[in-house]
């Protein structure tokens, strides 16, 4: 499953394409604390969170996520969009609560 | 405040947009938050008093080439009388009335040891063809027009090329595989979340460019993301340097202070000394000391309390470095 198809399961608003919305998510990541995200070693994660700061993005930058999903209809600051598209990853805003929101993407990933 | 002049604004427009800086080259990132106001600013400042007569500082604007008079006494910073004051003056007949009456008090000022970054934010926001500058005491220190901005930046640039030029026929001399050249400190300002996080985005950007080992990368980026923001969060101001030379990247974030008390409490897992604030950017938890060990081939912490802190990370790119270590 790619970050697109987990945005259309999850009746999210793409706010961003990035650079890797061909890749298959491998693993997924929720959490607000950027500090437990950056100790995740993985690869292709798609992180989910219900912070809304530039920092995200750059953490999911250096941990080279394919996506960010942010979750419980936070309203995105525009400095975030910008940093989204200055590096390449994709945006995703979901009303569905962060719990919710990990519900579907794992019934997603069950059925690939 | 009570010495400034009424709405007095010290803080950049929420709204604005702000310079576009992360698709600019980190050179010029850096440069822009190395340089601090005071670095860029006229300092040599032709002032006048509530008193003088609007026709007064015409002649001044004339003689010295000026397009803005700041109104001061005794260190109180008064106004402003700029030369769109000068020419409603001329139109209007009252060029001979005091600048009490007609200076501009609706200012925008800029502090002097602001980085560059919020000057050049404040005249895109803004519009203002100048701006005063004061101190930490609110007294005037200096004004700072675009032409200053202009002439600080082309001599930086052209220190630069000259470094870098220089550091390239070096790196040729001396060529080997994963040999990159040494990237000067990237100045990290305590507590400025907008801009934490950029030189180790861009780090990862040019080492993909390089195309190092992507577990490598992981491991810099890491390392050098944690450092940064450690140094925004923690530390009273600092800066991060970085260099790949002979198979190994070296990074290293050194700051002014407040320096760590007990540095082996600092080093473990979930001790932080990080507020809510902090924490409310999603750091703060008391990993970053820790996971920079983790990635790390090479770790080195030194604190002073007063003084300051400098931690070393050095991660092997080339396998022989670790047979080797």
């Amino acid at each position: 499953m790619t970050v697109l198809e987990a945005a259309r399961r999850l009746n999210a608003e793409v706010i961003v394409e990035g650079d890797a919305v061909t890749h298959p998510i491998r693993h997924v990541v929720a959490s607000d604390l950027m500090s437990d995200v950056l100790l995740v070693d993985d690869e292709d994660i798609l992180l989910l969170t219900s912070l809304a700061s530039d920092q995200v993005l750059r953490t999911a930058h250096i941990i080279g996520a394919v996506g960010v999903i942010v979750v419980n209809g936070k309203s995105l600051p525009t400095s975030m969009v910008q940093v989204a598209r200055d590096l390449g990853i994709t945006l995703i805003k979901s009303d569905k609560t962060k719990y919710g929101a990990c519900i579907a993407i794992h019934e997603a990933l069950e059925r690939v | 405040m009570s010495d400034l002049p009424k709405n007095y604004i010290s803080e950049p427009g929420l709204n604005g947009e702000g310079v576009e800086q992360p698709a600019e080259p980190l050179v010029l990132i850096e440069m822009i938050q190395r340089l601090k106001v005071r670095d860029v600013m006229t300092s040599k400042l032709v002032t006048v008093v509530r008193a003088s007569p609007l026709r007064e500082v015409q002649s001044l604007m004339k003689a010295k080439r000026i397009s803005g008079v700041p109104v001061e006494e005794g260190g109180r910073f008064l106004g402003l009388v700029t030369i769109n004051d000068i020419l409603r003056a001329l139109e209007g007949g009252y060029i001979d009335e005091t600048c009490q009456k007609h200076m501009s008090t609706k200012l925008v000022v800029l502090e002097d040891d602001m980085p560059l970054s919020f000057a050049l934010r404040y005249f895109e926001n803004y519009h203002y063809g100048r701006f005063p500058v004061i101190n930490r005491e609110q007294k005037l220190v200096g004004i700072i027009c675009q032409r200053d901005i202009n002439r600080a930046l082309l001599l930086e640039l052209a220190n630069e090329l000259n470094r870098l030029e220089s550091e390239w026929v070096l790196s040729k001399a001396t060529a080997q595989p994963y040999n990159l050249y040494v990237l000067r400190e990237f100045p990290v300002s305590k507590y400025d979340f907008e801009n934490a996080g950029k030189a180790a985005n861009k780090i990862k950007q040019i080492l993909q460019e390089k195309k190092f080992p992507p577990k490598v990368i992981r491991r810099i980026a890491v390392a050098a993301y944690e450092l940064e923001i450690n140094l925004c969060v923690h530390s009273d101001g600092g800066s991060l340097s970085w260099q790949i030379s002979n198979g190994r990247a070296e990074i290293i974030a050194t700051d002014s202070g407040p320096g760590i008390v007990d540095l082996e409490w600092a080093c473990k897992d979930g001790n932080s000394t990080a507020n809510e604030w902090i924490r409310s950017f999603g750091f703060g938890a008391g990993m970053g000391l820790v996971n920079v060990k983790r990635v790390a081939d090479e770790f080195e912490i030194e604190s002073t309390v007063n003084v300051g802190t400098r931690v070393k990370a050095v991660i092997y790119i080339d396998e022989k470095q670790k047979d080797e270590s």
